[in-house]
C-alpha cells in the first residue's frame, strides 16, 4: 500500500510535534511521562490523522471512532495529538498539570476529544469492550474502538479478563494496540515481569495479531488498514507495536529513569534541539525558557 | 408493619423488569450470579439486553463504563462483596471519576447471606462506596423502598450504589412510596431518643421502639434510605428534639452509616450516640437470627443502646 508523500510528510510532522509538545508540557507542568509519550508518537499520529474517523468540530458525533488510552500516563502525547487535530487551541496543552487545567492522567471532563478517564493501569480495555458492544447494539458496523495499552500494563489481570470477553463477544470492531516499548516504570519488562510470548498470549485468547515496527509510519498505516478492513472476521485484532521507550532523544531511549521525570528547562531545550536534528526539522529550543514560573518551584521527579 | 414479608431479591428482579420497559437503553450485566441475585428475571424478559460477563468483576464494571459512555444505562449486578472489594478501582476511576450513569446493585449485604460466611457477608460496602466522590449510596428498608430507590437511581444522572439484603422484609411503606435523594423519613415520633436506621435495620429499630414503649420510653424512629446524600436537616432536628441517638446498620460501624450520622451530629448537634452494627470484625456463617444475636444487632440490643444514650444525656436520671 503506497502512502502519498504529502501524507507521509504530514504524519511525520505530527509525530515530531507530538514529541515536542510532550517535552514542553512536561517541563512546564513539572511532571509527566516522556518515555511513554515518545514511544507512541507515530501510533497517535497515524490514528488521529489517517485512520480514525473523528470530527474535531463535533466531538460527540454519533458515528465517530473512539480511542481509549488505557496507558493514561501517556496523556501528554494524546493531549498534543488532539490539539494538533483541532479539538482545542494548541496553547491549551500548557494547562497540563495545572490546577483546573488538563489533568496529569486523563480526565474527560477537562479535555475535549477524550473518550474516557483513566490512570490506574489495566482498566481501559474493558471500557473499550463496553464501547464496542455499544456500537454493535447501535448497529454501527463501520465504527471502530481503539485502545492503546502499555506493555507492562499487560501484567494486569483485568487486561486478560477484557481480552477473553472481547473474543467471546466476537468484537471485530475492537482494535487494541500494545505500545511495546520494552521498559516499565522501574526497569525492563523482562526483568520486572515477563510478558512473552505476547503475540501467542493474544492468539490463545482468540485475537488476530499483527506485529509491526511502531515507529515506521507506512508500516503502521498498513497494519491499521489490515486491522480495520481485512482481518475482522468475528475476532478482535491486536496490533503489537514494537517501539522504543523515549524514542527520539538519546538520553531517554530505553531508559526507565525517563518513565516519570520532568526535565529542567535547560535539559528540555537540549531535548527539543536534538528532536529537531533527529527528525530533520529546523532547530528550535524550549519556547518557555527563562519564564519565571518555570524557573521557580522546580523539580518534578519520580 | 402489617402484611406478608417480601423477599428483597424478588423486588429487585421485578423492578429491573419494570425499569427495562421504561428505559429502552437499560442493560443488565451479570457476573455469573443472576439466579442468586434474581437479575435472571430481567434476562428472561429482555434477553437481548442482558449481558453475561462471566466471573470477572473488574471487567463487569469496565464494560459498564464503556456502555455508559455510549449512551446506555447499565446495571452491573453482582454480590456486594465483589463490587466493593474486587472491582473498587474500576468503580472509582472508570465510573465515578467521570461521573458515569451506572447503577450498581450490591446483593447479599451484611449478615443474612445464606451461611456463605465472612468472604460473602459484605459489611464494608457502605463505608467504601460513600468515600467515592459523585457516588450516591442507598440502603432500602423494604420492597417498596427498594423499588422506589431503583426508580430514583434510574432517574438521576451519575453513579449509584444500592444494597439488596438476602432477606424477606415486612412492608413498612405502601406501594405509592416515593424515595428522594437526601431525604429521610420520620416513621415514628418520640421525645426521648432517636433511632436512626438504614436498610433492613430500620425494621429492627421499629421493633426496638416497641420494646422501649413498654418501659415508657418514647423513641423516635427515622429511616435514612439515602445514605449519601444524607438528610442533614432531619438528623439534626430530630436529635435536637430527643437529645440522644442510636444508629443501626446491617454493616460494619467503621466508616459506614452510623459514621455518616455522627459526622452530621458532631457538626450540627452533638448529642450522645451509640452505633449498632458489626463491630470491627468479620462476619460468620450461621443462621440469620443467630448471627444478629451473635453480633448484638437485635432489636433488644438497639433498645439497650437507647437506654445507655438516654442515661448519658445531661441531667437525666434513668
Amino acid at each position: 500500500m503506497q502512502l502519498p508523500v504529502e501524507k507521509l510528510t504530514q504524519l511525520e510532522t505530527v509525530a515530531y510535534q507530538i514529541r515536542r509538545l510532550s517535552v514542553e508540557m512536561i517541563t512546564y507542568g513539572k511532571w509527566g511521562h516522556i518515555g511513554g509519550s515518545f514511544s507512541m508518537a507515530e501510533i497517535l499520529a497515524v490514528l488521529y490523522f489517517h485512520v480514525m474517523k473523528v470530527d474535531a468540530e463535533n466531538p460527540e458525533w454519533e458515528h465517530r471512532d473512539r480511542l481509549v488510552l488505557s496507558k493514561a500516563h501517556g496523556s501528554p502525547a494524546l493531549y498534543a495529538a488532539l490539539a494538533l487535530r483541532g479539538f482545542y487551541p494548541l496553547e491549551k496543552v500548557y494547562s497540563y498539570c495545572e490546577l483546573g487545567g488538563f489533568e496529569g492522567h486523563t480526565d474527560m471532563a477537562r479535555t475535549p476529544g477524550l473518550e474516557s478517564s483513566g490512570g490506574p493501569l489495566g482498566m481501559g480495555l474493558s471500557v473499550a469492550v463496553g464501547m464496542a458492544l455499544g456500537m454493535r447494539f447501535k448497529d454501527n458496523p463501520r465504527g471502530r474502538v481503539f485502545c492503546i495499552l502499555g506493555d507492562g500494563e499487560c501484567n494486569e489481570g483485568n487486561v486478560w479478563e477484557a481480552a477473553m470477553s472481547a473474543a467471546h463477544y466476537h468484537l471485530d470492531n475492537l482494535i487494541a494496540v500494545v505500545d511495546y516499548n520494552k521498559v516499565m516504570a522501574k526497569g525492563f519488562v523482562w526483568d520486572e515481569m515477563a510478558i512473552e510470548p505476547l503475540a501467542e498470549k493474544w492468539r490463545a485468547f482468540g485475537w488476530e495479531v499483527i506485529e509491526v515496527d511502531g515507529h515506521d509510519i507506512p508500516a503502521l498505516v498498513e497494519a491499521f488498514y489490515r486491522a480495520r478492513w481485512i482481518l475482522p472476521r468475528g475476532k478482535p485484532v491486536v496490533v503489537i507495536a514494537h517501539t522504543v521507550k523515549g524514542k527520539g532523544v538519546e538520553m531517554a531511549e530505553f531508559n526507565y529513569r525517563w518513565h516519570t521525570h520532568a526535565p529542567d528547562p535547560a535539559t528540555a531545550d537540549r531535548m527539543l534541539r536534538e528532536l529537531a536534528r533527529t527528525y530533520g526539522f529546523p532547530e528550535q529550543g524550549y519556547s518557555k525558557l527563562g519564564e519565571p514560573e518555570v524557573k521557580e518551584n522546580f523539580y518534578g521527579g519520580e | 408493619m402489617n402484611g406478608a414479608a417480601i423477599e428483597m431479591r424478588d423486588a429487585f428482579g421485578q423492578t429491573l423488569v419494570e425499569l427495562g420497559a421504561q428505559y429502552p437503553n437499560m442493560i443488565v450485566l451479570d457476573a455469573d450470579l443472576h439466579t442468586s441475585s434474581k437479575a435472571t428475571m430481567f434476562k428472561k424478559a429482555y434477553p437481548e439486553r442482558f449481558l453475561q460477563v462471566g466471573i470477572a468483576e473488574q471487567n463487569l464494571f469496565g464494560i459498564s463504563a464503556g456502555l455508559a459512555l455510549s449512551g446506555f444505562l447499565p446495571f452491573p449486578s453482582t454480590f456486594a462483596a465483589f463490587a466493593s472489594r474486587r472491582a473498587l478501582d474500576q468503580i472509582a476511576i472508570s465510573i465515578c471519576f467521570p461521573n458515569l450513569n451506572v447503577k450498581i446493585p450490591g446483593s447479599y449485604v451484611g449478615l443474612p447471606t445464606s451461611r456463605a460466611g465472612a468472604s460473602h457477608n459484605c459489611i464494608e460496602d457502605i463505608a467504601i462506596m460513600r468515600a467515592l466522590p459523585n457516588m450516591r449510596v442507598a440502603d432500602p428498608a423494604d420492597a417498596a423502598d427498594l423499588r422506589a430507590i431503583m426508580h430514583a437511581a434510574a432517574e438521576v444522572r451519575g453513579p449509584v450504589y444500592f444494597r439488596i439484603a438476602r432477606l424477606a422484609m415486612p412492608p413498612i411503606f405502601g406501594p405509592d412510596h416515593r424515595f428522594e435523594w437526601g431525604k429521610g423519613v420520620l416513621l415514628r415520633e418520640g421525645r426521648d431518643v432517636t433511632l436512626f436506621g438504614t436498610g433492613i435495620m430500620t425494621t429492627f429499630c421499629l421493633k426496638a421502639a416497641d420494646l422501649l414503649a413498654h418501659e415508657g420510653i418514647r423513641a423516635e424512629v427515622v429511616h435514612l434510605g439515602s445514605i449519601k446524600p444524607i438528610d442533614r436537616e432531619l438528623i439534626a432536628s430530630s436529635a435536637a428534639r430527643t437529645g440522644c441517638a442510636v444508629t443501626a446498620e446491617n454493616a460494619t460501624i467503621n466508616g459506614g452509616f452510623g459514621a455518616a450520622v455522627l459526622e452530621v451530629l458532631s457538626e450540627e448537634c452533638p448529642v450522645p450516640v451509640r452505633r449498632i452494627g458489626v463491630r470491627d470484625r468479620w462476619a460468620d456463617s450461621g443462621g440469620i437470627k443467630e448471627l444478629f444475636t451473635h453480633h448484638h444487632m437485635q432489636p433488644e440490643d438497639i433498645a439497650e443502646a437507647a437506654r445507655k444514650v438516654i442515661s448519658q444525656k445531661k441531667g437525666v436520671q434513668v
